[in-house]
């Protein structure tokens, strides 16, 4: 019996050292356990605006694998939008630096501003053999609405391209189309923003929905002149490097497993 | 007097065309240009042409040059294409800026990468100046530029020792390629859309090809039969792959990868062979479209786009700038219009016409400077 019990209790040693030795293996195999990308105050009521439910298992592999991320951006790239230096990539490669402690990120700017979805999909296919990116951060669908592209050949246009993503082990964040406030009475500008937001949802894509994100943050600051519309989009472009990092970030925590917060039910 | 429609004036004038129809993104005619059918496109030919101008410059009336005078008017060509490159844009941005006040839709200022024109203008300036910022679309004449501030150094070579152009220049376009060597822009991060150190190779083509008493354009006349039969699979697979989308995939080719793929701002290899295949098919075309000229019934029609595009191609400059106004007023006429059957084939017309009036204003010009001139 005792000696029963003494078996019973090396084999549970046994089993505990294998455990604690397995967890010490996949703990240094592990990324840097990854904090969200912070947002500044101006920017956390758009926040709401961000699907951060979608894991990025590529980016999760690369952290694990070789601490070094590589981003390729595609689509519209503003330009400096911090007062210090700086564009929006660049905004977005130090954020993702500070939240990724001891990760090497690597952005890759290739967007060509005035391109189309279609145009875009067939030099990502390239950039992607080039650059060999785990990441895809793609701003789509503006260009396409002021161009008036029909909508399904739009959004079949970026399925293909979310699929073709897949396929080849990179994974994929959308940013949506850009904010105007006259942008809210076309009814073209909104069915593709509306198309782009139900795509992302079933292919279960990461997508921050820029117009709605800035739509909350200006009906906040209130209707301004036109001369402080420029101060306005570069907050805003700011604020959208800041969704992107913190969307990132989420993405990695997704496929890392962490326990993520619970929707408060209702009536607590 | 203009000289007489010729293959280069015409095929220019049709690449003119092309590339003002291909840069207003969504136009309902850009579904049937040659990027359509080709893996090539109106910019491989517009540079290609340009080194063939060059040796018809260079053994033309340069012949008798000294060979600093032909450097230095090389040279002089180059400053003449920066000086429009900064007036277009300076006019484009202008356009943006009132669309955008008229229309009451900021998202204009940020069209095409002007928003860096807006929202931080002091560094973008320094950029629009030193062509490191340039507006989509906005980016062959700076392309252009860089080809013309190479093309002394490659007449000095042609004066020198002739048979080494098309190596010095092979070696620089495989060392770009080999190495992604290209130009960045600046103040917004990125690289140039066309690699000039790239293109230069096309553009040399042109020029070694443009001779023909010796060298590689002496051997191509000489063999243009056999030529020809191997390039006409090559282009009828190429439009086949283009039109329905049937290419290899990226991702499985071997490195330097950019040796095999089909990328625009390198003008890689398979573009350009597919691109020398449709130079060496439809070389044989303008004899047969001008003897068409002479049928009962559409001889009439074909003349008059002959001389059309032979004009628009002997004032290429001019129409050029003209064309990339043209293509951002349509994008903006488009986006008014909502982009229907009908606003697609007034910009088509109107744009045609426009450019048309251009190349003939540019004309008279001339010919009424030159019995001034004369007197």
């Amino acid at each position: 019996m005792d000696r029963r019990i003494a078996t019973t209790r090396t084999k549970a040693c046994a089993r505990g050292l294998a455990l604690a030795l397995a967890l010490a293996a996949s703990a240094q195999q592990a990324p840097a356990q990854p904090v969200p990308a912070p947002l500044t105050k101006a920017c956390q009521p758009g926040n709401a605006s961000i699907s951060e439910d979608n894991p990025l298992p590529n980016v999760a592999a690369a952290l694990a694998q070789r601490k070094t991320l590589r981003i390729l951006a595609m689509g519209a790239a503003p330009g400096r939008i911090s007062r210090h230096g700086g564009g929006y990539t660049e905004v977005i490669e130090a954020m993702l630096q500070g939240a990724l402690k001891g990760v090497n990120v690597v952005l890759i700017n290739r967007g060509i501003s005035g391109e189309l979805a279609a145009s875009a999909a067939v030099r990502m296919k390239i950039e992607v053999a080039l650059d060999d990116p785990d990441l895809v951060l793609w701003q789509v669908g503006t260009n396409d609405a002021l161009a008036f592209v029909p909508v399904d050949s739009f959004i079949a246009t970026v399925k293909d391209q979310i699929d073709w993503l897949r396929a080849h082990n990179v994974d994929v964040a959308l940013v949506g189309l850009q904010f105007a406030p006259e942008m809210l009475r076309d009814a073209h500008y909104k069915e593709l923003r509306e198309a782009l937001r139900k795509l992302a949802a079933q292919e279960k894509v990461i997508i921050i929905r820029f117009f709605e994100a800035m739509q909350i943050i200006n009906q906040a600051a209130g209707k301004e002149p036109v001369s402080e519309q420029f101060e306005r989009d570069e907050a805003g472009y700011n604020c959208l490097a800041q969704y992107v990092a913190h969307a990132i970030t989420l993405g990695t925590f997704a496929k890392a497993g962490l326990p993520r917060r619970e929707p408060t039910p209702p009536g607590k | 007097m203009p000289r007489e429609p010729n293959a280069v004036d015409f095929w220019r004038g049709f690449a003119l065309i092309t590339i003002f129809i291909d840069h207003v993104p969504g136009l309902l005619y850009s579904q049937y240009t040659m990027t359509n059918y080709s893996l090539s496109d109106a910019a491989d030919l517009f540079v290609f042409l340009a080194g063939w101008s060059m040796r018809l410059m260079a053994d033309g009336e340069g012949r008798s040059m000294p060979t600093r005078l032909v450097m230095l008017r090389l040279f002089g060509r180059a400053l003449e294409l920066y000086a429009a490159q900064v007036l277009i844009t300076m006019i484009a941005i202008a356009m943006l800026a009132l669309s955008a006040i008229e229309l009451s839709n900021p998202l204009l200022l940020e069209w095409h990468n002007a928003s860096a024109v807006f929202n931080d203008p002091v560094p973008t300036h320094i950029g629009l100046a030193i062509l490191t910022h340039q507006l989509g679309y906005f980016d062959i004449l700076p392309l252009y530029v860089v080809l013309m501030l190479m093309a002394p150094f490659f007449a000095l070579v042609d004066r020198i020792a002739p048979l080494w152009v098309l190596p010095v220049s092979f070696a620089i376009y495989f060392v770009a390629l080999a190495f992604q060597i290209t130009l960045p822009t600046w103040p917004v991060s990125g690289t140039w859309f066309f690699d000039p150190l790239a293109w230069q190779f096309t553009f040399v083509l042109g020029f070694v090809l443009a001779r023909g008493d010796r060298g590689v354009g002496a051997w191509a006349r000489r063999n243009i039969g056999w030529l020809r039969l191997i390039a006409l699979p090559i282009v009828v697979a190429a439009m086949y792959a283009a039109h329905f989308n049937h290419l290899w995939d990226p991702t499985n080719v071997p490195s330097p990868k950019l040796f095999f793929l089909l990328d625009k701002a390198y003008a890689t290899p398979p573009r350009l062979i597919q691109f020398l295949a449709l130079v060496a098919v439809f070389s044989a075309a303008f004899p047969y479209i001008r003897r068409a000229a002479a049928a009962p019934w559409v001889g009439r029609a074909v003349m008059g786009l002959i001389d059309l595009l032979a004009m628009l191609g002997r004032n290429s400059l001019y129409v050029f700038c003209i064309g990339s106004l043209l293509s951002l007023s349509a994008q903006i006429v488009r986006y008014y219009g909502r982009g229907s059957v009908g606003s697609d084939t007034a910009v088509l017309i109107l744009g045609v016409l426009i450019m048309a009036a251009t190349a003939w204003i540019a004309e008279s010009r001339r010919r009424a400077r030159k019995p001034a001139h004369a007197a």
